[in-house]
C-alpha cells in the first residue's frame, strides 16, 4: 500500500500581481486546509493561472505573502518548494518512457536505484497504468498521458498538488471519469490539491470548496452547495448556474417593492437605500395555472433540454423576461404552449438580493 | 446541481471592476527575489552579448570609422567616399554589381521556381534523387562553377562556339556561376515555402471550375509569394556579395566585391576598401531588412491547421515538370560534371589522358595539402565551436528567465552577420584585431581567428534554426523541472538537448559545409601557416594553374559530401532510435 501523503496547509496573504500597470489579482487572501481539494473557479482571465503559479513560485507576486505548513515560501524559488504540478499541455518529457517520467523527481532527489523502481511501480499500480510502464508518451492515448503526468507530479509525495485545467484536452467522457478518478486519488493520499478550471460543473463536483475569482478578486469561498444556494454576489449568482435578476425598491424593514407588487424577503437587504437587484434561479419559480398566482405572464418560448423544459415567460405588470424551468409533468398539467397563460409565484425562501 | 450555464434569457449582471488607485511599485524584497538564481542565466546571456559585440559589432565599428579616416589615421568626413566617386567606382563597380546581382536573381528564382513547382505539384518518380541533385552546388564552393564555365567556354573550352562570340569572361560568366551556386538556397526556401501547400484551396479552385491555369495564379503563386520575396533578396544578397564567381571569371568586368579585394590586396589601400565595403554593406543591409520585412508577415499567415495537398495523376503535368527540371539539371551536371573530368586530365587540352597529376598539391603554390589539412581542421573547430555557441546562447535566450531587453539586444546581434557581406567582415577583422592596441592581436594569423570569423559570418541562420528547434518544445518542462527539483541544467541535458539533436546535426553540417568553402571572409585572414584550401583553389587559379584549382575545389566537394553522407547517417540513426517517441507527434 503506498504511503499517505501528509498534505501541507496553504496560507495566502494579501497577495497582489501586477503585469505593468495591469493588475492580474488584488488583495488575495485565501487558507487552505490540510487535505483539502481546492477549485480556483473563473472565467477566462480572471487570475486563476497566474495565482496558481505565484503558489508554485513559477511567477513572483508583486506584494503579499505565502506560507506552506509553518514556512514561509513567499521569496522561495520553485525549486526550494513542496509541491507536484501537472499543467494542460501535460509537459511530459516525450524523449523517456512513462517509468523514466515518473522516476525523473525521484532521480533529481538521489533516491536510490532500487527504492526508485518501488516508487514507480507504486506509482503505476495507483494510476492503473501497470502495462504501459515502457512506453513514451506519444504512444498512448489523451487519458493515459494525464494519469503519467499526475503520477509524475506525486511521485516525490509533495505536499501541495496544483492541477492547471488538467482535464481541459480530453473529450467529454474521458473527462468525467477522470474526474473521479483524480478525486478519489487525491481524497486516498490526502495530498492538498489545488485545481483551476473554468468549467463549473467540474468544480462543484470535485472540490471540497470552490474559489469563485472574477478580474483579479476572489468574489466567494465556499462549498459547491454554499456558492450554489447563496451567492455571495451577482456575479457568483450569475456565473454558478442560471439565475434571473429582477430591479426593485427598497421598502421599510424587508420589504422591497417591483413594479406594484411588494414582497417580502426573509434576508436582510444589502442597503437601505438605492436600488437593490432580487435574483431567483429558473427551478425555483412555482409555475400555477392562470389565474392562480401572484403574477400574470405569457409563454414566450419553450426548449425541451431532456429532464426539464426551460421557458421564457413575460411578466405583463413589469415588461420583464423570466426564465423558468419546469419539469415535463408539470408542463402537460399546465398545458404550456407558446402564447399561453400562466400565473407564477416567487418564494420568499428562494429569493435573493444583491445591491444594484 | 443544474448543469446550466448563464441562460441567454437571464439578465446578467457583472459587478464593476474596481480599478487600482496606486500602481504599485516593486519593493526592495521582490527585485531581490526577481534576480535569486536568475543573474546566473543573465550573466550568461550577457557574456553571449558582449561575444557578439566583439567579433560582430566592434569590427564593423572599425570598418566604418576607417572608412572616414586617411591612411595616416586623421579623419577626413567623406573624403574617401569623394575620391572613389570622383574615380568612376561608383558608375562601373556598383551598377555593375547591381544589374547583375538584379539579373542573376531573376533567372535564379525563376528556375528555382519552376523546379519547385515541379517537385511538389506533379507525380514524377525520384523526386528524393532529384532533390538531393539540385542541392548539389550548396557543396562545393562559388569558385568551382567559375573553373568550369572557364573549361566549358573559356578560350580552351569545348563549347565555346555557343556563346556566338561573345566572352565568357565577364558579366554572362558571373551570371552563369552565380546562378549555379546561389540555386539551391533559392529552392529550399521555396521548397519550404511550397510543401506545405494547403490541398483545401486547391480542392476549392476545382469546385468552382477553375482551369489549371487559373489555378495555378491564384492560388499557387500566391501561396508562395512570401517564399519568392524571400529568395529574391537571399540570392541577390549572395550574389552582390559573393567574390569568388567574379574573381576567377570576371575578367576586366569590376564588380563591388572584386573591388575591395583589388583595393586591399592590390593596392595595400585599406581606407578605400573600407569605403567599397559601406558602399556593399548598405544593399545587403537593405535586402536584409527587407527580407525580415517580409519574414514577419509570412509567420503570421501561417497559423491555421491545413489539409496537405496530394497532387493527383496528371502525365501532362508531370512531362511539363520533367521539361521544367531538365535545363538546371543538365547545367549543374555538366558544371560538376567538367570541372571533375578537368582535375582528371593531364594537360588540357594537350593530354586528355587521364592522371592523378593534379592532385600532387604539393607541387603547386597555394600551400598544397597543408592547405587542404588547414581546412579540415578550420572546418571542424568552428563546427563545434560555432554549433556549441549557437545553441548554448539560444537556450539561455529561450529556455531561462531574460529581460526582455537583453534577449531583444540579443537577437539582434544574432541577426546582425547576414547582414554584412563576408569580405566586409574579414576587412573589418583586419582592422580590428590586427590594431596593435588590441590585447588579442596575436590571434592574427592564426587558424582560430579563421574560426572567430567563418562562426561569425554563419552565426544567424545557425541561431535561427536553434531557436526555433528551442520554441517547438513544450514551454511548461522548465517549470515541471522546478517542481521536481530538477535544475534547468538538468532538464538541458535530459530533454532539451535530446529533442533538438536533429536541428543540432543540421546546425553542425550548415558550419561544416560553409566553413570548408566560405573565401570571401577568410582571404583576407589567413595567415602564413593558416592557408586554406578554398584560398588555394583561388590562388592557384591566379597563378594559371587551372587544373589544380579545379581539383583542389573537387576536393573540397568531396569532403563537404562526405560530411553530408555521415550527417545523413546520424540523422537516420537518431531519427530510428528516436523514432518510438516520435511515433504519433509528426
Ligand atoms: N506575463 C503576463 N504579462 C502581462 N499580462 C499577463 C501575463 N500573464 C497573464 N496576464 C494577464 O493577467 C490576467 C490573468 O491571466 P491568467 O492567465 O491568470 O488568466 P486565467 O484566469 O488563467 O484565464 P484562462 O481561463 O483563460 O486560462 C489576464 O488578463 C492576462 O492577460
Ligand atoms: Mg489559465
Amino acid at each position: 500500500m503506498n504511503q499517505k501523503t501528509q498534505g501541507s496547509r496553504l496560507e495566502i496573504q494579501s497577495v497582489n500581481k501586477f503585469f505593468g500597470d495591469f493588475c492580474a489579482l488584488k488583495d488575495i487572501n485565501l487558507t487552505i486546509e490540510p487535505g483539502e481539494l481546492v477549485c480556483f473557479l473563473g472565467p477566462s482571465g480572471c487570475g486563476k493561472t497566474t495565482l496558481l503559479r505565484i503558489i508554485a513560485g513559477l511567477e513572483h507576486q508583486s506584494g503579499g505573502l505565502l506560507h506552506q505548513g509553518e514556512t514561509d515560501i513567499s521569496l522561495k524559488p520553485p525549486r526550494e518548494r513542496d509541491f507536484g504540478i501537472v499543467f494542460q499541455s501535460y509537459a511530459l518529457f516525450p524523449n523517456m518512457t512513462v517509468t523514466d517520467n515518473i522516476a525523473y523527481g525521484l532521480r533529481s532527489i538521489g533516491m536510490p536505484k532500487a527504492q526508485v523502481r518501488n516508487r514507480v511501480d507504486e506509482l503505476l499500480a495507483l494510476v492503473g497504468l501497470e502495462d504501459q510502464a515502457s512506453k513514451y508518451p506519444a504512444q498512448l492515448s489523451g487519458g493515459q498521458q494525464q494519469r503519467v503526468a499526475l503520477a509524475r507530479a506525486l511521485a516525490p509525495s509533495p505536499g501541495l498538488l496544483l492541477l492547471d485545467e488538467p482535464l481541459s484536452a480530453l473529450d467529454a467522457k474521458v473527462r468525467q471519469h477522470l474526474r473521479g478518478e483524480i478525486r478519489s486519488l487525491q481524497r486516498q493520499l490526502g495530498v492538498t490539491t489545488v485545481m483551476v478550471t473554468h468549467d463549473q460543473e467540474e468544480a462543484l463536483a470535485m472540490a471540497d470548496r470552490v474559489v469563485v475569482m472574477n478580474n483579479g478578486v476572489i468574489e466567494q469561498v465556499g462549498t459547491p452547495l454554499d456558492i450554489y444556494q447563496q451567492p455571495a454576489s451577482a456575479f457568483v449568482a450569475s456565473f454558478i448556474g442560471a439565475m434571473n435578476f429582477i430591479d426593485s425598491a427598497p421598502l421599510n424593514g424587508q420589504r422591497v417593492k417591483v413594479g406594484n407588487h411588494e414582497l417580502d424577503l426573509i434576508r436582510p437587504l444589502p442597503t437601505a437605500e438605492g436600488c437593490i437587484q432580487l435574483a431567483i434561479r429558473p427551478e425555483d419559480v412555482h409555475l400555477l395555472p392562470s389565474g392562480d398566482g401572484e403574477w400574470e405572464g405569457e409563454v414566450r418560448a419553450l426548449d425541451y433540454l431532456g429532464a426539464f423544459i426551460r421557458t421564457l415567460i413575460r411578466l405583463s405588470d413589469i415588461e420583464l423576461d423570466l426564465v423558468v424551468d419546469v419539469d415535463p409533468r408539470s408542463a402537460r398539467r399546465l398545458d404550456l404552449r407558446v402564447g399561453s397563460c400562466v400565473c407564477l409565484n416567487l418564494p420568499s425562501d428562494a429569493l435573493h438580493c444583491f445591491a444594484a | 446541481m443544474s448543469e446550466s450555464d448563464p441562460s441567454k434569457f437571464s439578465m446578467i449582471d457583472s459587478p464593476a471592476l474596481s480599478k487600482p488607485t496606486t500602481h504599485n511599485r516593486p519593493t526592495l524584497a521582490e527585485l531581490r527575489r526577481r534576480l535569486a538564481g536568475r543573474w546566473v542565466f543573465a550573466l550568461l546571456l550577457a557574456t553571449g552579448c558582449g561575444i557578439l559585440i566583439l567579433l560582430v559589432l566592434a569590427p564593423l565599428y572599425t570598418l566604418l570609422s576607417k572608412s572616414v579616416e586617411n591612411k595616416a589615421g586623421d579623419f577626413v568626413g567623406l573624403e574617401n567616399f569623394a575620391h572613389y566617386l570622383s574615380t568612376g567606382g561608383i558608375e562601373s563597380a556598383f551598377f555593375n554589381s547591381l544589374w547583375v546581382a538584379g539579373l542573376s536573381t531573376v533567372i535564379v528564382v525563376s528556375l528555382a521556381f519552376m523546379a519547385a513547382w515541379a517537385l511538389t505539384r506533379t507525380r514524377l518518380p525520384i523526386t528524393g534523387w532529384i532533390r538531393g541533385v539540385l542541392i548539389l552546388p550548396i557543396l562545393a564552393p562559388s569558385l568551382l562553377p567559375a573553373i568550369s564555365l572557364v573549361y566549358l567556354f573559356g578560350n580552351q573550352g569545348v563549347l565555346k562556339s555557343w556563346l556566338f562570340g561573345a566572352e565568357i569572361y565577364g558579366p554572362i560568366g558571373i551570371i552563369m556561376g552565380s546562378c549555379f551556386w546561389t540555386f539551391p538556397h533559392a529552392l529550399m526556401i521555396l521548397l519550404t515555402a511550397m510543401d506545405n501547400a494547403d490541398g483545401r484551396h486547391y480542392e476549392a479552385a476545382t469546385a468552382l471550375k477553375a482551369s489549371p491555369w487559373r489555378t495555378f495564379w491564384t492560388v499557387t503563386v500566391p501561396g508562395a509569394r512570401y517564399g519568392l520575396v524571400s529568395a529574391g533578396f537571399v540570392v541577390f544578397t549572395l550574389v552582390i556579395t559573393d567574390f569568388g564567381v567574379p574573381k576567377v571569371i570576371g575578367g576586366q568586368f569590376d564588380v563591388l566585391a572584386t573591388d575591395i579585394y583589388k583595393q586591399v590586396i592590390g593596392q595595400q589601400k585599406f581606407e578605400m576598401g573600407a569605403v567599397v565595403s559601406v558602399l556593399l554593406l548598405l544593399p545587403a543591409m537593405l535586402a536584409f531588412i527587407a527580407d525580415r520585412y517580409v519574414q514577419r508577415k509570412q509567420s503570421a499567415s501561417f497559423t491555421a491547421r491545413s489539409v496537405p495537398y496530394r497532387p493527383r495523376q496528371d502525365r501532362k503535368r508531370d512531362a511539363l515538370g520533367a521539361l521544367m527540371l531538365t535545363p538546371t539539371l543538365v547545367f549543374i551536371f555538366a558544371i560538376i560534371g567538367m570541372a571533375i573530368y578537368a582535375s582528371f586530365v593531364t594537360f588540357w587540352p594537350y593530354n586528355l589522358d587521364l592522371s592523378l597529376n593534379n592532385y600532387q598539391f604539393g607541387r603547386m603554390d597555394g600551400g598544397g595539402w597543408g592547405a587542404y589539412t588547414n581546412s579540415l581542421q578550420m572546418a571542424l573547430g568552428t563546427m563545434v565551436v560555432g554549433t556549441v555557441l549557437v545553441f548554448f546562447n539560444a537556450w539561455l535566450m529561450e529556455r531561462t528567465p531574460q529581460s526582455r531587453l537583453l534577449t531583444g539586444v540579443f537577437q539582434f546581434l544574432s541577426l546582425l552577420p547576414l547582414a554584412v557581406p563576408g569580405l566586409v567582415l574579414g576587412l573589418s577583422y583586419i582592422f580590428f584585431f590586427n590594431h596593435p592596441d588590441n590585447p588579442i592581436n596575436g590571434i592574427y594569423g592564426t587558424l582560430f581567428i579563421l574560426i572567430l570569423c567563418t562562426v561569425t559570418h554563419f552565426y544567424a541562420v545557425s541561431h535561427l534554426t536553434a531557436v526555433t528547434a528551442l520554441k517547438q518544445l513544450d514551454q511548461e518542462f522548465e517549470a515541471v523541472g522546478e517542481s521536481l527539483n530538477a535544475s534547468r541544467w538538468r532538464v538541458l541535458f535530459t530533454v532539451t538537448l535530446p529533442l533538438c539533436l536533429p536541428a543540432i546535426l543540421d546546425v553542425a553540417l550548415y558550419l561544416f559545409v560553409n566553413a570548408m568553402t566560405t573565401v570571401s571572409a577568410v582571404v583576407f585572414l589567413y595567415g602564413h601557416d593558416s592557408q586554406l584550401a578554398s584560398v588555394a583553389v583561388l590562388n592557384m587559379d591566379e597563378a594559371g594553374d587551372i587544373a589544380p584549382a579545379a581539383a583542389m575545389a573537387i576536393l573540397i566537394t568531396a569532403t563537404c559530401a562526405v560530411a553530408k553522407l555521415i550527417q545523413g547517417v546520424l540523422r537516420f540513426w537518431v531519427d530510428r532510435s528516436t523514432r518510438a517517441w516520435r511515433q504519433g507527434t509528426e
